[in-house]
């Protein structure tokens, strides 16, 4: 017995989508002349690099003739004095406890948010308000967050912590919630199909795929806070910053030197360790 | 024979004696289409009694995912019934839905694991339904964990129960998501191309482990398969879709391949999957 049906197979044969012939012609050749849109796209990047190289004044000659007057700054610096090591190891130990809370703070709002910001768990009322918000902060300068903190609670570390912690929601919670959107589907169907709740969907389901990059984000997060306060410590927000600022102003270079020198070690071996960390966590 | 002429829809067969109890699962011409789409599924029939293991046969793009989206709300019902378990599909009050799931074991063709996890925790998601305050903060009870490991010892990888998921071979990774189905307690278990990321060796011993687990708890199982031997070696009963209807219902003992040609004739090689649609 022969069950078949050529009919609906002929049907089906007639209505199979063909491929346009000039779209078949254009990519049988090896070389072919590029489309319109890319040339016309190719000049308007390349004026508005040109564009933006005028406006921003960048000029190699001027800093070909400048370099003489760079070097003889770098050569201020050296050698670094160490009379005052203990000041600058006090201030560098407030800047990392300053960084640590910042994060850690940081981290965990960061998190709060990016569960309404990641399009695979937040319902739609809550998704597109939370984006905004975050889009506002991180318009905005951690300097700006750290002047209004310094205005309401004073002088001081905890006004930079609070910066930190503000400032972070707008970058880090943006990839945070980026990261969690990024999951393998598979699980979060399966999660799903066992008839999780909401909060176990994102428990078990979302949050195991995306803990390595959220941890390798909140290392991340915790660099750029470490080099974000010696800047927050600028306008009085606690930390090496202050210190920093005094130094270039007072002409001490030798000092100036040793607080470089010592920030570059702190930043160094905080990049070493969250690789070590990075590479068991992935 | 229950084959019918080519392209004509044909009614659920009557089930053999040994799985004569009440259908689990009623559906009666479902109609489902994505959106403003055309119809993926078109008046679709199909029973499913308890302890039988059917199997659902059809090319690529034929309805068989989508099939068994609908029965577990992952699909939209169009049109028709679908009772499962007591529920019905088209009328679901609200909350429903999760006891509905949570009364269905689902295995899917990539596993759906996941794979950082152990494979412990990942048999013990299949009792998130019932874990209770315990669960809030990561935990569960010692009689989840006793029941998990009880399961794992059933499939075979207890040994393997601290391992990440990641580190299993297929085979194994497809016998724990069919634990983490076990421990729903399910009352009916559907399989999406269980074996299709498997070698012949394994799928011959996951579907023997479905067939089993169909005759000995007493629950029916669906199992959407491509390959036609492993259909007529491992099932009780066949369905067969083609572009949307059921051309195919009947004892596997009536059928042979020749008889299931009318399920591929025609085929091209560029069907529209179902599994692209919905969940």
């Amino acid at each position: 017995m022969t069950l078949t049906a050529p009919d609906a197979a002929r049907r089906r044969q007639a209505e199979r989508p063909r491929l346009d012939p000039r779209e078949r012609d254009r990519l049988e050749h090896a070389f072919r002349v590029p489309r319109a849109r890319f040339m016309l796209g190719v000049p308007i990047a390349l004026v508005l690099l040109v564009w933006s190289f005028v406006g921003a004044e960048f000029n190699f000659a001027e800093l070909g003739e400048g370099a003489a007057n760079m070097g003889e700054f770098l050569s201020r610096l050296f050698p670094p004095t160490w009379d005052k090591l203990d000041v600058i190891v006090d201030l560098l130990i407030e800047t990392l406890q300053m960084a640590i809370v910042g994060t850690v703070l940081g981290a965990v709002l960061s998190l709060v948010v990016a569960f309404g910001a990641a399009s695979n768990i937040a319902p739609t009322w809550l998704y597109y308000p939370t984006r905004w918000v975050m889009n506002v902060i991180r318009s905005l300068p951690d300097l700006v967050f750290a002047l209004m903190f310094v205005s309401a609670v004073g002088l001081g570390p905890f006004a930079g912590i609070l910066a930190m912690t503000i400032g972070s929601i707008g970058s880090i919670g943006k990839v945070f919630a980026e990261a969690m959107e990024s999951v393998d589907d598979g699980p979060v169907t399966a999660m799903q199909a066992v008839g999780a709740s909401r909060r176990q969907v994102v428990q078990y389901g979302v949050l195991p795929q995306a803990g390595p990059l959220l941890v390798s984000y909140t290392l991340l997060l915790f660099e750029g806070n470490v080099r974000g306060a010696t800047i927050l410590g600028m306008v009085g927000a606690g930390g090496i910053g202050l210190e920093l600022t005094t130094a270039m102003k007072m002409y001490d270079y030798g000092h100036l030197s040793a607080i470089v020198i010592c920030i570059i070690v702190l930043v160094t071996v905080i990049d070493q360790a969250s690789a070590v960390i990075r590479r068991k966590i992935t | 024979m229950t084959t019918a002429t080519p392209l004509a829809p044909v009614p659920p067969a009557a089930p053999s004696d040994e799985t004569a109890a009440l259908p689990l699962v009623t559906v009666r011409g479902l109609k489902v289409a994505y959106g403003d789409g055309p119809l993926v599924l078109d008046g679709v029939d199909l029973d499913l009694h308890p302890g039988e293991l059917v199997a659902l046969l059809g090319s690529s793009g034929s309805g068989k995912s989508t099939l068994m989206r609908s029965l577990t709300g992952f699909a939209p019902v169009n049109g028709g019934t679908v009772r499962v378990a007591g529920y019905d599909l088209t009328n679901l009050r609200h909350g429903q839905l999760r006891g509905l799931r949570a009364d269905v074991g689902q295995v899917f063709q990539q596993f759906n694991l996941v794979g950082r996890l152990s494979v412990l925790t990942n048999v013990l998601t299949g009792g998130l339904h019932d874990a209770g305050p315990l669960n809030l903060a990561g935990g569960f009870t010692g009689a989840h964990r006793k029941r998990a490991l009880e399961l794992l010892d059933r499939v075979g990888i207890a040994h393997k129960a601290k391992e990440q998921a990641r580190s299993l071979s297929g085979g194994q990774q497809q016998r724990v998501a069919i634990a983490r189905a076990l421990m729903q307690r399910p009352r009916l278990i559907l399989a999406d191309e269980p074996v299709a990321s498997l070698d012949p060796k394994m799928s011959d011993a996951v579907l023997d482990l479905l067939h089993d687990i169909a005759r000995q708890d007493g629950i029916p199982v669906l199992v959407s398969l491509h390959v036609l031997p492993l259909a007529l070696e491992h099932s009780d009963r066949i369905v067969g879709l083609a572009h949307g209807e059921m051309l195919v219902s009947a004892p596997t003992a009536e059928l042979d391949a020749e008889r299931l040609g009318v399920l591929y004739a025609g085929d091209d090689e560029d069907g529209d999957d179902d599994d692209a649609h919905g969940a």
